[in-house]
Protein backbone atom coordinates (compact mmCIF):
# COMPACT_ATOMS: atom_id res chain seq x y z
CA UNK A 1 0.00 0.00 0.00
CA UNK A 2 1.85 3.06 -0.92
CA UNK A 3 1.91 5.82 0.95
CA UNK A 4 4.00 8.45 2.34
CA UNK A 5 4.76 6.07 5.48
CA UNK A 6 6.34 3.10 3.65
CA UNK A 7 9.62 3.36 2.19
CA UNK A 8 10.22 5.07 -0.71
CA UNK A 9 9.80 2.68 -4.02
CA UNK A 10 12.71 2.45 -5.60
CA UNK A 11 11.37 3.54 -8.98
CA UNK A 12 10.16 6.72 -7.38
CA UNK A 13 13.81 7.32 -5.95
CA UNK A 14 14.81 6.98 -9.41
CA UNK A 15 13.03 9.37 -11.03
CA UNK A 16 13.86 12.08 -8.37
CA UNK A 17 17.45 11.65 -8.95
CA UNK A 18 17.01 11.68 -12.91
CA UNK A 19 15.24 14.83 -12.05
CA UNK A 20 17.88 16.32 -10.17
CA UNK A 21 20.34 14.81 -12.75
CA UNK A 22 18.73 16.81 -15.80
CA UNK A 23 18.60 19.68 -13.72
CA UNK A 24 19.68 22.63 -15.00
CA UNK A 25 20.68 24.97 -12.15
CA UNK A 26 21.04 28.11 -14.70
CA UNK A 27 17.53 27.59 -16.01
CA UNK A 28 16.26 27.83 -12.34
CA UNK A 29 17.96 31.06 -11.59
CA UNK A 30 16.63 32.72 -14.36
CA UNK A 31 12.94 31.32 -14.06
CA UNK A 32 13.14 31.90 -10.16
CA UNK A 33 14.13 35.78 -10.79
CA UNK A 34 11.45 35.98 -13.28
CA UNK A 35 8.87 34.07 -11.31
CA UNK A 36 9.05 36.65 -8.42
CA UNK A 37 9.56 39.78 -10.61
CA UNK A 38 6.36 38.85 -11.71
CA UNK A 39 5.08 37.95 -8.48
CA UNK A 40 6.17 41.44 -7.51
CA UNK A 41 4.97 43.11 -10.06
CA UNK A 42 1.74 41.14 -10.35
CA UNK A 43 1.04 42.03 -5.94
CA UNK A 44 1.83 45.30 -6.48
CA UNK A 45 -0.44 45.86 -9.16
CA UNK A 46 -3.08 46.68 -7.03
CA UNK A 47 -2.09 50.71 -6.55
CA UNK A 48 -1.16 50.48 -10.05
CA UNK A 49 -4.58 49.16 -10.83
CA UNK A 50 -6.01 51.73 -8.59
CA UNK A 51 -5.18 54.05 -10.68
CA UNK A 52 -8.31 53.45 -12.76
CA UNK A 53 -10.26 55.04 -10.10
CA UNK A 54 -8.05 58.05 -9.78
CA UNK A 55 -9.65 60.16 -12.67
CA UNK A 56 -12.87 58.96 -10.45
CA UNK A 57 -11.60 60.30 -7.06
CA UNK A 58 -10.19 63.40 -8.77
CA UNK A 59 -12.93 64.07 -10.81
CA UNK A 60 -15.23 65.47 -7.64
CA UNK A 61 -11.91 67.91 -6.40
CA UNK A 62 -10.99 68.74 -9.55
CA UNK A 63 -14.94 70.13 -10.90
CA UNK A 64 -15.14 71.59 -7.17
CA UNK A 65 -11.85 73.64 -8.30
CA UNK A 66 -12.84 74.40 -11.70
CA UNK A 67 -15.97 75.88 -10.27
CA UNK A 68 -14.72 77.72 -7.43
CA UNK A 69 -11.85 79.22 -9.98
CA UNK A 70 -14.28 80.29 -12.40
CA UNK A 71 -16.70 82.03 -9.98
CA UNK A 72 -13.49 83.23 -7.73
CA UNK A 73 -11.95 84.97 -10.47
CA UNK A 74 -15.28 86.72 -12.04
CA UNK A 75 -16.15 87.84 -9.11
CA UNK A 76 -12.00 89.01 -8.17
CA UNK A 77 -12.66 90.79 -11.72
CA UNK A 78 -15.33 92.14 -11.56
CA UNK A 79 -14.89 93.68 -7.84
CA UNK A 80 -11.37 94.97 -9.21
CA UNK A 81 -13.24 96.98 -11.89
CA UNK A 82 -16.04 98.65 -10.06
CA UNK A 83 -14.83 99.41 -6.34
CA UNK A 84 -13.25 102.14 -7.07
CA UNK A 85 -15.80 103.44 -8.67
CA UNK A 86 -18.00 104.91 -5.85
CA UNK A 87 -15.69 106.72 -4.12
CA UNK A 88 -15.99 109.76 -6.44
CA UNK A 89 -19.16 110.74 -4.30
CA UNK A 90 -18.34 114.20 -3.44
CA UNK A 91 -16.05 115.81 -6.19
CA UNK A 92 -17.88 114.52 -9.83
CA UNK A 93 -14.92 115.74 -12.07
CA UNK A 94 -12.38 112.93 -9.83
CA UNK A 95 -14.94 110.49 -9.84
CA UNK A 96 -15.58 110.68 -13.35
CA UNK A 97 -11.93 110.32 -13.98
CA UNK A 98 -11.99 107.41 -11.61
CA UNK A 99 -14.26 105.43 -14.16
CA UNK A 100 -12.78 104.18 -17.12
CA UNK A 101 -15.81 103.95 -18.79
CA UNK A 102 -16.96 106.92 -21.14
CA UNK A 103 -20.49 106.43 -19.54
CA UNK A 104 -18.93 107.97 -16.49
CA UNK A 105 -19.18 111.81 -17.70
CA UNK A 106 -22.47 110.77 -19.68
CA UNK A 107 -23.55 110.14 -16.18
CA UNK A 108 -22.48 112.89 -14.16
CA UNK A 109 -24.30 115.24 -16.57
CA UNK A 110 -27.64 113.70 -15.61
CA UNK A 111 -29.78 116.25 -13.38
CA UNK A 112 -30.14 117.03 -9.60
CA UNK A 113 -28.35 114.65 -7.31
CA UNK A 114 -26.59 112.95 -10.42
CA UNK A 115 -23.14 113.46 -9.98
CA UNK A 116 -22.85 110.40 -7.08
CA UNK A 117 -25.53 108.65 -8.95
CA UNK A 118 -23.44 107.21 -12.30
CA UNK A 119 -20.88 105.52 -10.71
CA UNK A 120 -23.36 103.76 -8.56
CA UNK A 121 -25.95 103.12 -11.17
CA UNK A 122 -22.68 101.09 -12.52
CA UNK A 123 -22.38 99.45 -9.31
CA UNK A 124 -25.21 97.79 -8.77
CA UNK A 125 -25.10 96.26 -12.64
CA UNK A 126 -21.95 94.28 -10.69
CA UNK A 127 -23.78 93.73 -7.60
CA UNK A 128 -26.73 92.49 -10.34
CA UNK A 129 -24.39 89.27 -10.57
CA UNK A 130 -24.53 89.16 -6.91
CA UNK A 131 -27.27 88.49 -4.81
CA UNK A 132 -29.67 90.79 -4.98
CA UNK A 133 -30.56 90.74 -1.21
CA UNK A 134 -27.54 93.59 -1.39
CA UNK A 135 -29.86 96.02 -3.03
CA UNK A 136 -32.94 95.95 -0.09
CA UNK A 137 -30.38 96.39 2.58
CA UNK A 138 -29.16 99.50 1.77
CA UNK A 139 -32.66 100.47 0.79
CA UNK A 140 -33.82 101.55 4.21
CA UNK A 141 -30.60 104.07 4.73
CA UNK A 142 -30.73 107.28 4.40
CA UNK A 143 -30.57 108.48 0.76
CA UNK A 144 -28.38 111.37 0.68
CA UNK A 145 -25.51 110.69 3.65
CA UNK A 146 -25.18 107.20 1.91
CA UNK A 147 -23.18 108.34 -1.01
CA UNK A 148 -20.86 110.67 1.57
CA UNK A 149 -19.83 108.27 3.42
CA UNK A 150 -19.01 105.53 1.41
CA UNK A 151 -17.90 101.94 3.33
CA UNK A 152 -16.12 100.43 0.96
CA UNK A 153 -18.04 96.94 0.41
CA UNK A 154 -21.35 98.25 0.89
CA UNK A 155 -20.62 101.26 -1.19
CA UNK A 156 -21.32 99.73 -4.35
CA UNK A 157 -24.78 99.02 -3.03
CA UNK A 158 -26.01 101.76 -1.09
CA UNK A 159 -25.31 103.78 -3.96
CA UNK A 160 -27.90 102.51 -5.56
CA UNK A 161 -30.63 103.19 -3.28
CA UNK A 162 -29.67 106.95 -3.81
CA UNK A 163 -31.00 107.62 -6.95
CA UNK A 164 -34.62 106.51 -5.73
CA UNK A 165 -35.19 108.88 -3.49
CA UNK A 166 -34.71 111.89 -6.22
CA UNK A 167 -37.48 109.79 -8.01
CA UNK A 168 -39.82 108.87 -5.06
CA UNK A 169 -42.64 107.94 -6.35
CA UNK A 170 -42.93 105.42 -9.22
CA UNK A 171 -40.96 102.55 -9.49
CA UNK A 172 -37.43 102.87 -7.60
CA UNK A 173 -34.92 100.71 -10.63
CA UNK A 174 -37.01 102.27 -14.06
CA UNK A 175 -36.48 105.53 -12.47
CA UNK A 176 -33.16 105.72 -12.31
CA UNK A 177 -32.80 103.71 -15.16
CA UNK A 178 -33.15 106.81 -17.40
CA UNK A 179 -30.14 108.17 -18.78
CA UNK A 180 -27.72 106.87 -16.30
CA UNK A 181 -29.18 103.51 -16.70
CA UNK A 182 -27.57 103.51 -20.00
CA UNK A 183 -24.12 103.76 -18.39
CA UNK A 184 -24.31 101.24 -15.91
CA UNK A 185 -25.45 99.05 -18.64
CA UNK A 186 -22.79 99.40 -20.59
CA UNK A 187 -20.41 99.48 -18.07
CA UNK A 188 -22.34 96.17 -16.62
CA UNK A 189 -21.47 94.29 -20.50
CA UNK A 190 -17.90 95.13 -19.91
CA UNK A 191 -17.99 93.83 -16.40
CA UNK A 192 -19.64 91.00 -17.71
CA UNK A 193 -18.31 90.17 -20.24
CA UNK A 194 -14.88 90.43 -18.72
CA UNK A 195 -16.44 88.18 -16.06
CA UNK A 196 -17.07 86.12 -19.47
CA UNK A 197 -13.70 86.47 -20.69
CA UNK A 198 -11.88 85.05 -17.33
CA UNK A 199 -14.84 82.38 -16.91
CA UNK A 200 -13.48 81.73 -20.71
CA UNK A 201 -10.22 81.75 -19.92
CA UNK A 202 -10.25 79.66 -16.77
CA UNK A 203 -12.23 76.47 -18.51
CA UNK A 204 -10.23 76.94 -21.10
CA UNK A 205 -6.91 76.48 -19.06
CA UNK A 206 -9.20 73.62 -17.36
CA UNK A 207 -9.56 71.43 -20.71
CA UNK A 208 -6.74 69.15 -20.64
CA UNK A 209 -7.65 68.57 -17.51
CA UNK A 210 -11.11 67.71 -18.29
CA UNK A 211 -10.05 65.88 -21.00
CA UNK A 212 -8.09 63.41 -19.18
CA UNK A 213 -10.73 63.22 -16.93
CA UNK A 214 -13.14 62.74 -19.96
CA UNK A 215 -11.26 59.49 -21.37
CA UNK A 216 -9.28 57.81 -18.34
CA UNK A 217 -8.99 54.90 -20.73
CA UNK A 218 -7.10 56.65 -22.69
CA UNK A 219 -3.54 56.59 -20.81
CA UNK A 220 -3.05 53.38 -20.67
CA UNK A 221 -4.23 51.92 -24.10
CA UNK A 222 -1.44 54.79 -25.34
CA UNK A 223 1.11 53.41 -23.14
CA UNK A 224 0.70 50.17 -24.19
CA UNK A 225 1.22 51.47 -27.57
CA UNK A 226 4.31 53.23 -26.41
CA UNK A 227 5.23 50.05 -24.90
CA UNK A 228 5.03 48.63 -28.45
CA UNK A 229 6.83 50.77 -30.35
CA UNK A 230 9.56 51.45 -27.35
CA UNK A 231 10.07 47.52 -27.59
CA UNK A 232 10.19 47.35 -31.50
CA UNK A 233 12.17 50.20 -32.04
CA UNK A 234 14.82 48.19 -29.11
CA UNK A 235 14.09 51.34 -26.76
CA UNK A 236 15.14 49.17 -23.46
CA UNK A 237 14.89 52.27 -20.65
CA UNK A 238 11.77 53.63 -21.96
CA UNK A 239 10.77 49.76 -22.01
CA UNK A 240 11.27 49.10 -18.32
CA UNK A 241 10.25 52.44 -17.11
CA UNK A 242 6.97 51.83 -19.02
CA UNK A 243 7.07 48.78 -17.30
CA UNK A 244 7.92 50.03 -14.25
CA UNK A 245 4.83 52.32 -14.37
CA UNK A 246 2.25 49.12 -14.19
CA UNK A 247 1.91 49.06 -18.16
CA UNK A 248 0.73 45.17 -19.16
CA UNK A 249 3.55 43.53 -20.37
CA UNK A 250 1.37 41.81 -22.50
CA UNK A 251 -0.83 44.40 -24.16
CA UNK A 252 -1.49 43.71 -27.85
CA UNK A 253 -2.33 45.53 -30.31
CA UNK A 254 -5.29 45.07 -33.33
CA UNK A 255 -3.22 42.22 -34.32
CA UNK A 256 -2.86 40.67 -31.29
CA UNK A 257 1.09 41.73 -31.63
CA UNK A 258 2.60 41.69 -28.14
CA UNK A 259 5.55 44.20 -27.46
CA UNK A 260 7.67 40.96 -27.04
CA UNK A 261 6.38 39.91 -30.37
CA UNK A 262 7.34 43.30 -32.02
CA UNK A 263 10.81 43.18 -29.60
CA UNK A 264 11.64 39.48 -31.61
CA UNK A 265 10.39 40.48 -35.47
CA UNK A 266 12.50 43.57 -35.07
CA UNK A 267 15.70 41.67 -33.44
CA UNK A 268 16.11 43.44 -30.41
CA UNK A 269 17.17 40.95 -27.61
CA UNK A 270 17.80 43.88 -25.18
CA UNK A 271 14.51 44.79 -25.10
CA UNK A 272 12.80 40.98 -25.14
CA UNK A 273 15.45 40.13 -22.46
CA UNK A 274 13.10 43.12 -20.34
CA UNK A 275 10.47 42.32 -21.38
CA UNK A 276 10.57 38.71 -20.79
CA UNK A 277 12.25 39.42 -17.36
CA UNK A 278 9.03 40.88 -16.54
CA UNK A 279 6.47 37.95 -17.62
CA UNK A 280 6.09 38.49 -20.86
CA UNK A 281 4.42 35.47 -22.76
CA UNK A 282 6.46 33.45 -25.19
CA UNK A 283 3.51 31.47 -25.99
CA UNK A 284 0.68 33.73 -26.78
CA UNK A 285 -0.20 34.09 -29.82
CA UNK A 286 -1.32 36.83 -32.26
CA UNK A 287 -4.15 36.79 -34.39
CA UNK A 288 -2.24 35.06 -37.05
CA UNK A 289 -1.29 32.05 -34.95
CA UNK A 290 2.34 32.61 -34.27
CA UNK A 291 3.86 33.65 -30.57
CA UNK A 292 7.16 35.17 -29.88
CA UNK A 293 8.79 32.05 -29.88
CA UNK A 294 7.48 30.94 -32.84
CA UNK A 295 9.03 34.26 -34.17
CA UNK A 296 11.92 33.83 -32.30
CA UNK A 297 12.79 30.32 -33.45
CA UNK A 298 12.40 31.09 -37.41
CA UNK A 299 14.52 34.32 -36.55
CA UNK A 300 16.89 31.71 -35.47
CA UNK A 301 18.93 34.35 -33.93
CA UNK A 302 21.30 32.59 -31.09
CA UNK A 303 21.44 35.79 -28.74
CA UNK A 304 17.90 36.57 -29.64
CA UNK A 305 16.78 33.08 -28.08
CA UNK A 306 19.29 33.44 -25.56
CA UNK A 307 17.42 36.35 -24.38
CA UNK A 308 14.19 35.31 -24.23
CA UNK A 309 15.10 31.74 -22.68
CA UNK A 310 13.82 29.71 -26.22
CA UNK A 311 17.16 27.85 -25.95
CA UNK A 312 16.62 24.60 -24.76
CA UNK B 1 21.30 27.91 17.14
CA UNK B 2 19.29 26.84 14.22
CA UNK B 3 16.59 29.28 12.55
CA UNK B 4 13.83 27.94 13.61
CA UNK B 5 11.34 26.69 10.52
CA UNK B 6 8.44 28.42 9.31
CA UNK B 7 5.59 26.51 8.43
CA UNK B 8 4.26 27.33 4.91
CA UNK B 9 1.05 28.56 5.61
CA UNK B 10 3.50 31.00 7.87
CA UNK B 11 5.17 32.48 4.79
CA UNK B 12 2.39 32.96 2.67
CA UNK B 13 0.92 34.44 5.81
CA UNK B 14 3.60 36.59 5.97
CA UNK B 15 3.53 37.39 2.38
CA UNK B 16 0.13 38.98 2.65
CA UNK B 17 1.44 41.08 5.25
CA UNK B 18 4.02 42.56 2.77
CA UNK B 19 7.00 40.66 3.73
CA UNK B 20 8.58 40.47 0.52
CA UNK B 21 11.38 37.60 1.87
CA UNK B 22 8.44 35.23 2.57
CA UNK B 23 7.05 34.26 -0.81
CA UNK B 24 10.45 33.71 -2.11
CA UNK B 25 11.41 31.34 0.45
CA UNK B 26 8.07 29.85 -0.22
CA UNK B 27 9.24 29.45 -3.76
CA UNK B 28 12.36 28.13 -3.36
CA UNK B 29 10.93 25.39 -1.15
CA UNK B 30 8.49 24.16 -3.85
CA UNK B 31 9.98 25.68 -7.09
CA UNK B 32 11.70 22.00 -8.84
CA UNK B 33 8.99 19.73 -7.90
CA UNK B 34 6.18 22.30 -9.00
CA UNK B 35 8.17 22.84 -12.07
CA UNK B 36 9.33 19.01 -13.04
CA UNK B 37 5.21 18.59 -12.16
CA UNK B 38 4.13 20.94 -14.64
CA UNK B 39 6.71 19.87 -17.40
CA UNK B 40 6.03 16.36 -16.84
CA UNK B 41 2.44 16.85 -16.75
CA UNK B 42 2.51 18.85 -20.38
CA UNK B 43 4.69 16.40 -21.64
CA UNK B 44 7.09 16.78 -24.84
CA UNK B 45 5.08 17.91 -26.93
CA UNK B 46 3.95 21.36 -24.82
CA UNK B 47 7.47 21.19 -23.10
CA UNK B 48 7.70 25.28 -24.06
CA UNK B 49 4.66 25.87 -22.42
CA UNK B 50 5.91 24.96 -19.00
CA UNK B 51 7.54 28.12 -17.97
CA UNK B 52 4.61 30.33 -18.16
CA UNK B 53 2.57 27.77 -16.71
CA UNK B 54 4.97 27.38 -13.82
CA UNK B 55 4.86 31.62 -13.52
CA UNK B 56 1.17 31.59 -13.87
CA UNK B 57 0.92 29.18 -11.01
CA UNK B 58 2.83 31.30 -8.54
CA UNK B 59 1.13 34.29 -9.56
CA UNK B 60 -2.14 32.72 -8.90
CA UNK B 61 -1.06 31.74 -5.60
CA UNK B 62 0.90 34.80 -4.77
CA UNK B 63 -2.52 36.69 -5.59
CA UNK B 64 -4.77 34.34 -3.60
CA UNK B 65 -2.91 33.80 -0.84
CA UNK B 66 -5.79 35.44 1.28
CA UNK B 67 -7.91 32.53 0.02
CA UNK B 68 -5.54 29.35 1.64
CA UNK B 69 -6.74 27.70 4.63
CA UNK B 70 -3.94 25.58 6.36
CA UNK B 71 -7.23 23.79 7.75
CA UNK B 72 -8.54 22.11 4.67
CA UNK B 73 -5.71 21.48 2.92
CA UNK B 74 -0.94 21.05 3.83
CA UNK B 75 -0.09 24.00 1.52
CA UNK B 76 1.47 21.40 -1.25
CA UNK B 77 -1.89 20.01 -1.91
CA UNK B 78 -2.85 23.76 -2.80
CA UNK B 79 -0.14 24.41 -4.54
CA UNK B 80 -0.22 21.01 -6.96
CA UNK B 81 -3.82 21.52 -7.28
CA UNK B 82 -3.26 25.32 -8.76
CA UNK B 83 -0.73 24.02 -10.86
CA UNK B 84 -2.57 21.11 -12.49
CA UNK B 85 -5.50 23.71 -12.81
CA UNK B 86 -3.01 26.02 -15.02
CA UNK B 87 -1.86 22.67 -17.07
CA UNK B 88 -5.66 21.71 -17.87
CA UNK B 89 -6.33 25.34 -18.46
CA UNK B 90 -3.31 25.14 -20.87
CA UNK B 91 -4.87 22.35 -22.57
CA UNK B 92 -7.81 23.98 -23.07
CA UNK B 93 -6.55 26.83 -24.50
CA UNK B 94 -4.18 25.32 -27.07
CA UNK B 95 -7.41 22.54 -27.86
CA UNK B 96 -5.41 19.68 -27.03
CA UNK B 97 -7.67 16.32 -26.17
CA UNK B 98 -6.80 14.42 -23.15
CA UNK B 99 -7.75 11.03 -23.48
CA UNK B 100 -6.79 10.34 -19.66
CA UNK B 101 -9.63 7.87 -19.11
CA UNK B 102 -8.45 5.59 -22.53
CA UNK B 103 -4.58 5.53 -21.75
CA UNK B 104 -5.66 5.02 -18.44
CA UNK B 105 -7.26 1.53 -19.48
CA UNK B 106 -4.61 0.73 -21.72
CA UNK B 107 -1.90 1.08 -18.98
CA UNK B 108 -3.69 -1.06 -16.47
CA UNK B 109 -3.19 -3.56 -18.49
CA UNK B 110 0.48 -3.63 -17.96
CA UNK B 111 1.24 -6.25 -15.16
CA UNK B 112 3.26 -5.18 -12.63
CA UNK B 113 6.83 -7.17 -12.53
CA UNK B 114 7.43 -5.70 -8.85
CA UNK B 115 10.28 -3.72 -7.80
CA UNK B 116 13.59 -3.76 -9.33
CA UNK B 117 17.03 -2.76 -8.11
CA UNK B 118 17.00 0.70 -9.18
CA UNK B 119 19.67 2.05 -6.79
CA UNK B 120 20.61 4.93 -8.39
CA UNK B 121 20.22 6.30 -12.34
CA UNK B 122 23.92 6.19 -13.07
CA UNK B 123 24.06 7.92 -16.08
CA UNK B 124 22.54 11.21 -17.85
CA UNK B 125 20.74 9.05 -20.58
CA UNK B 126 19.45 6.79 -18.41
CA UNK B 127 17.87 9.75 -16.41
CA UNK B 128 16.96 10.90 -20.33
CA UNK B 129 15.11 7.82 -20.67
CA UNK B 130 12.95 7.75 -17.32
CA UNK B 131 12.26 11.19 -17.80
CA UNK B 132 10.65 10.10 -21.32
CA UNK B 133 8.91 7.14 -20.00
CA UNK B 134 7.41 9.50 -17.09
CA UNK B 135 5.90 11.47 -19.84
CA UNK B 136 4.92 8.83 -22.22
CA UNK B 137 2.33 7.76 -18.87
CA UNK B 138 -1.06 8.29 -19.27
CA UNK B 139 -1.94 11.75 -17.93
CA UNK B 140 -3.54 10.70 -14.44
CA UNK B 141 -0.94 8.64 -13.85
CA UNK B 142 1.82 11.17 -15.37
CA UNK B 143 0.22 13.72 -12.66
CA UNK B 144 -0.65 11.04 -9.85
CA UNK B 145 2.92 9.48 -10.19
CA UNK B 146 4.80 12.67 -9.91
CA UNK B 147 3.22 14.40 -7.22
CA UNK B 148 3.40 11.84 -5.13
CA UNK B 149 7.53 10.78 -6.40
CA UNK B 150 8.66 14.26 -6.83
CA UNK B 151 6.75 16.51 -4.48
CA UNK B 152 5.34 14.69 -1.91
CA UNK B 153 2.06 14.58 -1.32
CA UNK B 154 0.28 11.82 0.23
CA UNK B 155 -2.52 9.82 -1.49
CA UNK B 156 -5.47 11.97 0.47
CA UNK B 157 -3.93 14.97 -0.68
CA UNK B 158 -3.56 13.88 -4.63
CA UNK B 159 -6.95 12.51 -4.64
CA UNK B 160 -7.69 15.82 -3.39
CA UNK B 161 -5.52 17.43 -5.99
CA UNK B 162 -6.99 15.20 -8.97
CA UNK B 163 -10.33 15.12 -7.78
CA UNK B 164 -10.73 10.81 -7.12
CA UNK B 165 -11.17 8.70 -4.84
CA UNK B 166 -7.57 7.53 -2.83
CA UNK B 167 -8.54 3.60 -4.07
CA UNK B 168 -8.13 5.41 -8.06
CA UNK B 169 -4.98 7.39 -6.87
CA UNK B 170 -3.81 4.20 -5.22
CA UNK B 171 -4.03 2.38 -8.56
CA UNK B 172 -2.91 4.80 -10.65
CA UNK B 173 0.05 5.32 -9.28
CA UNK B 174 0.82 1.73 -8.85
CA UNK B 175 0.30 0.84 -12.27
CA UNK B 176 2.27 4.29 -13.46
CA UNK B 177 5.29 2.87 -11.42
CA UNK B 178 4.49 -0.36 -13.12
CA UNK B 179 4.80 0.97 -16.70
CA UNK B 180 8.07 3.13 -15.55
CA UNK B 181 10.01 -0.49 -14.08
CA UNK B 182 9.20 -2.20 -17.66
CA UNK B 183 10.49 0.79 -19.22
CA UNK B 184 13.22 0.96 -17.30
CA UNK B 185 13.97 -3.08 -17.36
CA UNK B 186 13.76 -2.90 -20.94
CA UNK B 187 16.03 -0.41 -21.16
CA UNK B 188 18.50 -2.03 -19.10
CA UNK B 189 18.35 -5.21 -20.91
CA UNK B 190 19.02 -3.33 -23.84
CA UNK B 191 22.07 -2.03 -22.75
CA UNK B 192 23.38 -5.20 -20.66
Amino acid sequence: MPDRDAPPDPIDTAYVQAEALLGDDAAHAARRARVLAAVARETMTPPAASSPPWPRSARRPGGWLAAASVVGLSVFLATRLYSPAPRPPPAPPPAAATLPAPQAPQAIATPPPAAPAPPQASAPRAVSTAPPKAAPAPAPSPPETAPNVPPPPPMNIAPVEKPRPSAPAPAPPPVVATAERNAPAAAANEAGSLAGRARDEAVQSLAPMAAMRASPARPPADDAARLRAAAAAGRTAEVEALLAQGVPVDAADPDGETALMKSVQADHPAAAAVLRRHGASLDRKNHGGASARDMAKAKGDAELNGAIGVVR
Amino acid sequence: MEPEIEEDADLLRAHGAGDPRAFARLYDRYDRPCFQFIRRTLGAAHADAAEDVHQETWVSIAKNAAAFDARKAAFPAWLFTIARHKVWDHFRRQKVAVLASAGDEEAMMAPDLGPTPLEQVESRELAQKLVSAVEALPLAQRETFVMFAHAGLSLDEIAHATGVGVETAKSRLRYARATLRQALAGERSAHA
